[in-house]
């Protein structure tokens, strides 16, 4: 399990993220986009739920975990929430075409923000990472743990880390509560 | 560019794969299943066809490179070919994900008109490595692309290459479905 470095109350460290940006042309599955960088300074001043999951497409399932952030997408816009965004380490390819299947999309539709932190580089500085090398030979290397973290004005308002497998605090209902 | 240390006539070495079989039950994007080795063994005595992409999702475009194997799968089938399989360094659970979304399925799907395309998992591009066939994306951008395997295809007959079709820049030629099925 990971072991956060970070505290409810600190600011998150600065950091880039790579991402497709949703187009109504590459909305297709098998379309590809551009990826371009996002830093967390385009955070500043607003409030940002952040999931992590150790992988696109992995249990626990992603059935579990993401589909009730996107059906519940209104109750987090009227808590204030301007940015719901999911970060694994996978690439920002992977991370646009998992998006796409689960059904992530731009302002008209649930806006999660695909993110890809490569090597887990950003994530690694709040302690939040996790090293799934030796876990098995299936080559997952290191990965961004399970969590959820809103952020206010890049501080941290709410740390939910999974203690083990399943969701709980890390899941949408519990960040609603805190919201 | 990829350099091959392989040409056809060789026996390809020994390599494990990782991959998610299909089921009915986890056909849906959202549903996933259980990783489980294959090893090339699997290929002894066959004919495969096996591709390799950067990545999954990714550009050349994935809309340009797999989908003709899987329009073309009939006719792969009339030349004898037993298995396709593409290969990537990205892990079997993203493979999966994406064979769901490009349409992959498995032999026991209902009718045997659907493509049967392995997506295989080569972490770390191990085996891909052997044959001189990696590339290594890590400088070229920070996306983090990393370790990845290059563009190709290639033929086994009974684990000997009898085609090696790799990708001299970007595009799809030599190692696209006709070059291929040309070579069958």
């Amino acid at each position: 399990m990971a072991n956060p470095t970070v505290r409810v109350g600190d600011v998150v460290p600065t950091g880039t993220f790579w991402y497709v940006p949703y187009t109504p042309e590459t909305d297709d599955l098998a379309a590809c986009g551009v990826p371009t960088k996002i830093s967390t300074d385009a955070w500043k001043g607003k409030k940002v739920v952040l999931i992590s999951v150790p992988g696109a497409f992995t249990p626990t399932c992603h059935a579990n975990h993401l589909p009730p952030y996107i059906q519940k997408y209104d109750e987090f816009k009227a808590k204030g929430v301007d940015q719901i965004a999911v970060v694994t380490a996978n690439d920002a390819f992977v991370m646009s075409g998992w998006g796409k299947a689960l059904g992530f999309k731009d302002k008209t539709f649930p806006q999660i923000l695909p993110l890809s932190d490569p090597t887990a580089a950003w994530t690694s500085q709040l302690g939040l990472s996790v090293d799934l090398s030796k876990a098995n030979e299936l080559g997952l290397g290191l990965r961004t743990s399970r969590f959820a973290l809103i952020l206010d004005d890049l501080k941290i308002t709410y740390l939910g880390v999974e203690p083990a497998r399943g969701v709980t605090v890390s899941g949408a209902d519990a960040v609603l509560a805190a919201l």
